[in-house]
């Protein structure tokens, strides 16, 4: 495996900060060797400043594609920490269904729900489950369910929706993994009516939040943990101005916002946390 | 799980062509050496998966050669010996040497497909298990990090409430000035 100099590491961290967000540490000059070795080797660079040279100056972005891809660690799992989910098919949901019910029973119910960091989709997919036991009867209700994340090749993996058995096995119950899926060889697939009611896109979060929309419930899990503390602070900003007044948002189990945005409370059900913008 | 680049290695025009075609509409990418030198030229330029060499080939690289190039270069590609029957005691040889698996001519495509797709479903194992432990590393240092603020700021809070009590509670001073100098601290920590 090619060997990476202490120059070569700061300037590939820099330019890997400069188009994500994401904030590696230099002491793992490990991870930046496992995972960007190979394209290096696949573009016949000799050195990493070479793959860097190329990467700044390509045009057509493949380059910074592939890094990103690299990058990014997209573990997530199906029903991950399981707390969220009862929360919201208990509590979350149910609320923002008669928050939004229109008097005038020919109106449809309209509700949006994003996954801002949607890695290989098992979040979003989740959720897309829970609406559709707990909404059988769909004609009333107009859900939309959007997953975005940086890394093309999660995009793509997220909107084919095929996983291995491990990925399976993780985190799905049996039932669900039956009703909801198709196995082929040693991989499943997510079938239609379940992928049909979601969409991914790819979307740095680093971005301004132009052209999204307002959404009612937010999950924002496991992402800003790989950015700084400035960084966690402008996305909590830009989250809150995209979240409707009375709208909910859950960040990962382990993360907290104090400190990093006073626009929202934490409120707790059970034994979930869940924020809410302060009026 | 991701797609997945093969490199076919065969000297023989006809059998290329045939798995070249059959590998891409199965949804591969697809590479192609007409030799051990050629194979050897791709390998160290580009991003390979899988490579299905044929096991005897004219020259001094033969399957068994590109096993060790591709191994040698990165030991999570994986190598498909494809032998004639009469050559299987070589191909289980070239198991010992890190080969994933061979086939016996005439191949058998149902059987090349089940062999690709339990690599596919390995490799992306391997790179499950890479985030995995990345995340964990990840997760541990950010969330003890915010773990020791949440303290340090309980900490904090409950020194003020101590020292509010403290001055509410001050007989010395008049209630009067007590509430005033309880309002000026509470100022101060805004
Ligand atoms: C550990 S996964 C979290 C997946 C899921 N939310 C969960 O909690 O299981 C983190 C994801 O964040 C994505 N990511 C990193 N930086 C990003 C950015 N600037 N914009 C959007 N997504 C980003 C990565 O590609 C990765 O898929």
């Amino acid at each position: 495996m090619l060997k990476i100099s202490p120059e070569e590491l700061k300037l590939v961290a820099q330019y890997i900060y400069d188009v994500s967000g994401i904030y590696l540490d230099q002491s793992k000059s490990y991870l930046f060797e496992t995972r960007l070795g190979a394209i290096a080797a696949e573009h016949g660079c000799n050195t990493y400043k070479e793959l860097y040279q190329k990467a700044k100056t390509d045009p057509s972005k493949i380059f910074e594609r592939k890094i990103i891809d690299a990058i990014s660690t997209n573990e997530t799992l199906f029903f991950r920490d399981k707390g969220p989910f009862e929360l919201l098919q208990h509590k979350l949901l149910p609320e923002m269904i008669d928050a939004r019910t229109p008097n005038s029973p020919n109106l449809k119910t309209n509700i949006k729900i994003w996954s801002a960091a949607s890695s290989t989709g098992q979040e979003l997919y989740s959720i897309a489950i829970i609406i559709k036991e707990l909404l059988p009867n769909s004609s009333k209700y107009s859900v939309q369910l959007l997953g975005t994340d940086i890394s093309d090749g999660a995009v793509a993996q997220a909107s084919r929706g095929k996983y291995n058995k491990f990925e399976m096995e993780r985190g799905l119950p049996g039932d669900k993994l039956q009703r909801y899926f198709t196995m082929f060889g040693d991989s499943w697939t997510i079938k239609d009516e379940i992928r049909a009611m979601v969409q991914f896109k790819k979307f740095n979060l680093m971005m301004p939040f132009t052209g999204l929309g307002k959404f009612d419930i937010i999950f924002c899990r496991n992402v800003a943990i790989y950015f700084t503390l400035p960084d966690r602070q402008k996305l909590f900003n830009k989250i809150a101005d995209s979240l409707a007044d009375d709208g909910y948002l859950i960040i990962g189990s382990t993360e907290s916002l104090t400190g990093i945005c006073p626009r929202f409370i934490p409120k707790r059900h059970l034994r979930s946390i869940f924020y809410q913008k302060t009026k | 799980m991701k797609n997945m680049t093969i490199l076919i290695v065969d000297d023989d025009p006809v059998v290329r062509k045939m798995l070249e075609k059959r590998l891409e509409k199965a949804g591969y990418e697809v590479l192609i050496a007409e030799d051990g030198y050629q194979a050897e030229k791709i390998l160290t330029q580009q991003h390979v998966d899988v490579v299905l060499t044929d096991l005897m080939m004219p020259g001094t690289i033969g399957g068994i050669e590109v096993l060790e190039i591709a191994k040698k270069l990165n030991s999570s590609i994986e190598v498909i010996l494809i032998t004639a029957h009469s050559s299987v005691d070589t191909a289980v040889a070239a198991m010992k040497k890190g080969a994933a698996d061979y086939l016996e001519k005439p191949i058998n495509f149902d059987e090349l497909f089940l062999r690709l797709e339990k690599i596919a479903n390995v490799q992306s194992l391997l790179r499950n298990a890479m985030d995995i432990s990345e995340a964990m590393d990840t997760t541990e240092s950010v969330a003890s990090e915010t773990i020791q603020n949440l303290e340090i700021r309980t900490a904090e809070l409950q020194g003020r409430l101590n020292t509010l009590e403290d001055i509410l509670r001050d007989e010395k001073i008049d209630s009067y000035d007590r509430i005033y100098k309880a309002l000026d601290l509470l100022e101060k920590f805004k």
